[in-house]
């Protein structure tokens, strides 16, 4: 099952200094929460790890992570991350694109996610699955500003706020 | 009013007496397979696959072997060496045990881990690791049929599509006729989702096999014990267990519904295992494997059709089915149905031209096609008919309980031949549909909605009024992998005139230790209390089909009623004996002989049965047992005329079920109080598929809804007050005229609520509804039509 989330926000630094840490793996890749690089394979390719936790169920998909477009010019990445449960539970692929506009002195960031899930978790977060990777993408937000700021970036996953944002989720609708 | 032949004490047919099951079960004694600890037992767990439809490019199982208790992981590759990694569907199909290069569905297994505990078992299964090549799944039964779509059983040499059969009744030639000069035609596709059985009580087994004896004990949740050994025998014979060597035992069961029909590869493997280890071994499923992996019922894409006059006269039906049967036909239906008994679909109404055609293909869905509590499609087809029937009524413009009375069959018109070539037995339809509509108030309920209509409020009443088939069945037609579905009964009455009775059936709820005993009973005059039932056990019961299809009542009831009828006769004899008198100067009544004419000189059921172990006549065998195998004449043909009424919130959507009655009519009643009980799980097991329950895939073969959670069983709370009665007419060819009933409720009763949520909602032109009739489908629907 899929779902995508779309989002712009603003940050007061130059489409530079944004850009180059959108466009920097290792910088970019640990913003998403719970994600973690293991090994570089090549320019493009990487080896990571991504956990994620739907309620009682959680998964640690260890894969693949594969930067398909950086253009410095156009100010715009695409990479996608494929994986496997590390306990049979399936698999998890999310596309990630981001397109930079310079905003006055600081710059508006673009960015959809779009994350897969096959097996258990798709069944037992199927009511989640929205709410989750849109609690995932506001820790990726707030990440992606502290870091541009030089603050520490939280990367654990904060199952905690998760759930808590998942029940006000359902209950608040 | 039911009439009782016997006194309290013998309490036969008609007495509300109180289910003998019930003391161990409310003391919670009742002995369930997960209650069963054997010395040494071994425990097993399941891993599984993810992924609806993938390659197997290895499975690794280094590190479950390293978890602390796991003895051995079992895989397909290991069974592929005994030619066990493969076996037989109950309609000839063929499914994985275990797969030895791709799985064909979410949840199907893949590796079976076996430990010296259950946690240590369900550690070892998250370790296996497994590399799969993620294909598209086929989960759109109409795609599956295109000329592009992936060939799935790759299995098969030289299938060239996903196309499983094709089945067809009735006269087409004749139908399309008529179709073609009516006045009024009327069309409507329905989908009748895939659901699932949910019985409380999942599926399990201990195997347990003695390497010294070479015997294999099966303690398994199964509806049909003596049918599964004959199943191993043809599975595993060529390993050395013939059907001699196995024992089959089915415990209390906690629901079955169906779904403890079929054979599931955690059965078979766990044989294996056992086999191989020489321990026993234990798996039982946990709920989401369950729901999962399991059986499903119905998945039927119906097309169905009504042709009839402007004044609402019925003159032909045509149906057109797709049947999504998952990537195997694992259905329990009798070999020649590969439909079920769906032909039943022409309904309770007089006309004589019906045709009707069904595909079966393959898609990458969980197998089955279980008779979920109807007896083989039976429910895809009272929905397709009640369903047709009302929108032709509407098309018409005459009022849905009018129409139906217009065209029923009439009592006096049984032994009626239907269209499809079934003899329904008997029946009054008006007499039901009269007492149902007289008990609900319906002239005044219709005078309301007029009223509320008025206001804008809406107010639905729907009927429906359906004919079952069931008591498979007739050996001429009816079988399952080749032997024929008759059942039986042997009955050993003791020196001190109490009895045991033991049958090739097995109750999973039913009350047979009751109702049972109570037919011998009716018969024998020995009390009820005094008759012990015995089933699910294959060393002692005789061989019996099972219980499933509400056939139990219809084929074992019979035959117990006419193995009781044989010692009838011997007592005669002995009483004739006994009394010095020709047996032609007794008169009996249940329990005892008397000398016509002086009733005084009578001799007692009990003390003919101790004379026959202390003073039975020369020439005459000693003891009192009796044993029959019975084979019916024709299927049993209950009926029902069933009135719901809702109201329904137009802001929400919200669907409030404000009545509910129905009136059955299953032909002589054994026990009252079992039959209500019956009737009232029937509903619920109603309502449940047509407001709430579906088993829902993405198009990526996930399902999105394996727990209870997101499965929606209805509980106590959902459940409308059920208001029950009766119409009999006795099956004329049934030895004690009764007619089966434990399906008629769930089969009968979702068409009505549809056509009450269709009834409220058609001032806005909404003419259909499929099933589960939600909340919100029905906000949507007055969305679109600009009410809301």
């Amino acid at each position: 099952m899929t779902t995508s989330i779309t989002k712009t926000f603003e940050v007061d630094f130059p489409i530079e200094q944004t850009w180059a840490n959108l466009s920097n793996p290792e910088k970019v890749v640990v913003c998403v929460p719970g994600a973690s690089l293991t090994e570089k394979v090549d320019e493009n390719n990487y080896k990571g790890e991504v956990e994620l936790k739907f309620g009682p169920v959680k998964a640690k998909y260890a894969g693949l992570i594969n930067f398909l477009e950086r253009d410095a010019v156009a100010h715009r990445m695409q990479l996608k991350g494929t994986g496997t449960d590390s306990k049979g539970k399936g698999g998890a692929e999310m596309k990630m694109e981001g397109k930079l506009n310079q905003k006055g002195t600081g710059t508006e960031v673009n960015i959809t996610m779009e994350v897969s899930i096959t097996g258990m978790l798709a069944q037992f977060g199927s009511r989640m699955i929205n709410d989750v990777t849109n609690q995932v993408f506001n820790q990726f937000v707030n990440n992606f500003k502290n870091q541009l700021k030089g603050k520490e970036v939280n990367n654990q996953l904060s199952a905690g706020s998760l759930v808590g944002g998942v029940v006000k989720g359902i209950f608040g609708k | 009013m039911i009439q009782c032949k016997t006194s309290k004490e013998i309490s036969g047919m008609g007495h509300s007496m109180k289910r003998k099951e019930d003391v161990r079960f409310l003391h919670g004694k009742g002995h369930y397979i997960d209650d069963l600890k054997l010395p040494g037992m071994l425990y097993m767990d399941i891993t599984r696959s993810p992924y609806a439809y993938a390659k197997i490019i290895s499975i690794d199982i280094t590190e479950a072997m390293k978890v602390p208790g796991v003895v051995a992981v079992v895989t397909g590759k290991d069974l592929e060496k005994y030619n066990l990694h493969w076996m037989p569907t109950l309609m000839s199909d063929t499914q994985m045990v275990l797969p030895t290069d791709k799985v064909m569905y979410q949840a199907q297994e893949v590796a079976a881990v076996i430990a010296t505990s259950r946690y240590a078992a369900r550690d070892g299964r998250e370790a296996v690791k497994v590399e799969y090549e993620v294909m598209k799944p086929v989960m759109d039964p109409y795609k599956s049929m295109n000329a592009d779509a992936p060939i799935l059983r790759t299995d098969k040499p030289g299938k060239k599509d996903n196309h499983i059969w094709h089945w067809e009744a009735g006269d087409k030639a004749k139908t399309d006729k008529v179709f073609n000069d009516a006045e009024v035609v009327v069309k409507q596709d329905m989908y009748i989702p895939r659901i699932h059985v949910a019985s409380i009580e999942t599926c399990g087994c201990v195997a347990d096999y003695d390497k010294v004896n070479n015997h294999l004990t099966m303690y398994m949740t199964t509806q049909a014990p003596h049918a599964i050994r004959t199943v191993i025998a043809l599975v595993a014979g060529h390993v050395g267990l013939t059907e001699e060597k196995i024992r089959v035992v089915s415990a209390d069961i906690g629901g079955g519904f169906g779904g403890k029909v079929p054979v599931y590869p955690g059965y078979v493997i766990a044989i294996a295992v056992s086999f191989l280890t020489g321990k026993p071994v234990k798996w039982i499923e946990d709920r989401s494997e369950n729901l999962q992996a399991d059986s499903f019922a119905r998945d039927y894409h119906i097309h169905a059709e009504m042709a009839g006059t402007k004044n609402g006269k019925i003159q032909a039906t045509r149906f057109k089915v797709l049947a999504d049967h998952g990537y195997t036909d694992a259905a329990a239906n009798p070999s020649k149905f590969p439909l079920g008994l769906f032909s039943i679909a022409t309904g309770s109404y007089n006309y004589n031209a019906s045709y009707m055609e069904a595909d079966a293909v393959y898609t990458n869905k969980p197998p089955g096609g279980v008779a979920y509590r109807c007896s083989f499609r039976v429910t895809e087809a009272v929905h397709a008919i009640e369903r047709i029937t009302d929108r032709f009524a509407f098309e018409v413009g005459k009022d849905p309980a009018q129409l139906r009375m217009d065209n029923f069959i009439k009592k006096e018109e049984f032994p009626w031949k239907s269209p499809t070539g079934w003899e329904y037995d008997s029946g009054d339809y008006h007499a039901g549909l009269r007492k149902a509509m007289e008990a609900i108030g319906y002239d005044e309920l219709r005078k309301e909605q007029v009223e509320k209509r008025k206001k804008g409020e809406l107010m639905g009443i729907g009927i429906s009024t359906f004919t079952e088939v069931v008591g498979a069945g007739p050996s001429k037609d009816f079988d399952i992998l080749g032997i024929k579905m008759f059942d039986s009964a042997e009955i050993r009455v003791h020196p001190t005139g109490k009895a045991l009775a033991r049958f090739g059936t097995k109750s999973q709820g039913q009350g047979h230790e009751t109702t049972y005993a109570q037919i011998i009973a009716e018969v024998l005059g020995i009390p009820a209390a005094n008759i012990q039932i015995e089933e699910g056990d294959t060393d002692t019961a005789p061989y019996g089909l099972g219980t499933y299809a509400s056939r139990s009542t219809p084929t074992a009831g019979a035959a117990a009623a006419v193995a009781a009828r044989k010692l009838v006769d011997k007592a005669r004899k002995i009483a004739a004996y006994l009394l010095e008198v020709s047996e032609n100067d007794l008169d009996w009544e249940p329990g005892k002989f008397s000398v016509k004419g002086a009733p005084e000189k009578s001799k007692t059921i009990q003390e003919i049965v101790f004379a026959a172990y202390t003073n039975h006549p020369q020439g005459m065998q000693a003891g009192f047992e009796a044993t029959h195998y019975y084979d019916p004449p024709n299927l049993t043909f209950p009926s029902g005329a069933y009135i719901c009424v809702v109201d329904i919130d137009k802001e929400t959507g919200g669907i409030h079920v404000r009545r509910f009655v129905a009136i059955d009519d299953c032909g002589h009643i054994i026990n009252p109080m079992i039959v209500q009980g019956q009737v009232h799980g029937g509903l619920t097991q109603g309502i449940a598929p047509a407001m709430y329950e579906e088993l829902i895939y993405d198009e990526d073969g996930n399902m999105l809804n394996g727990t209870l959670m997101d499965y929606l069983v209805p509980t106590a709370v959902e459940s409308p007050k059920w208001e029950t009665g009766h119409v009999v007419t006795p099956s004329p060819h049934h030895p004690i005229g009764a007619k089966g009933v434990g399906e008629s409720p769930t089969v009968g009763s979702p068409p009505a609520i549809v056509n009450a949520i269709v009834d409220a909602l058609s001032p806005y032109g909404i003419k259909h509804m499929d099933i589960p009739v939600t909340p919100f489908k029905v906000w949507k629907a007055l969305k679109e039509k600009g009410v809301v």
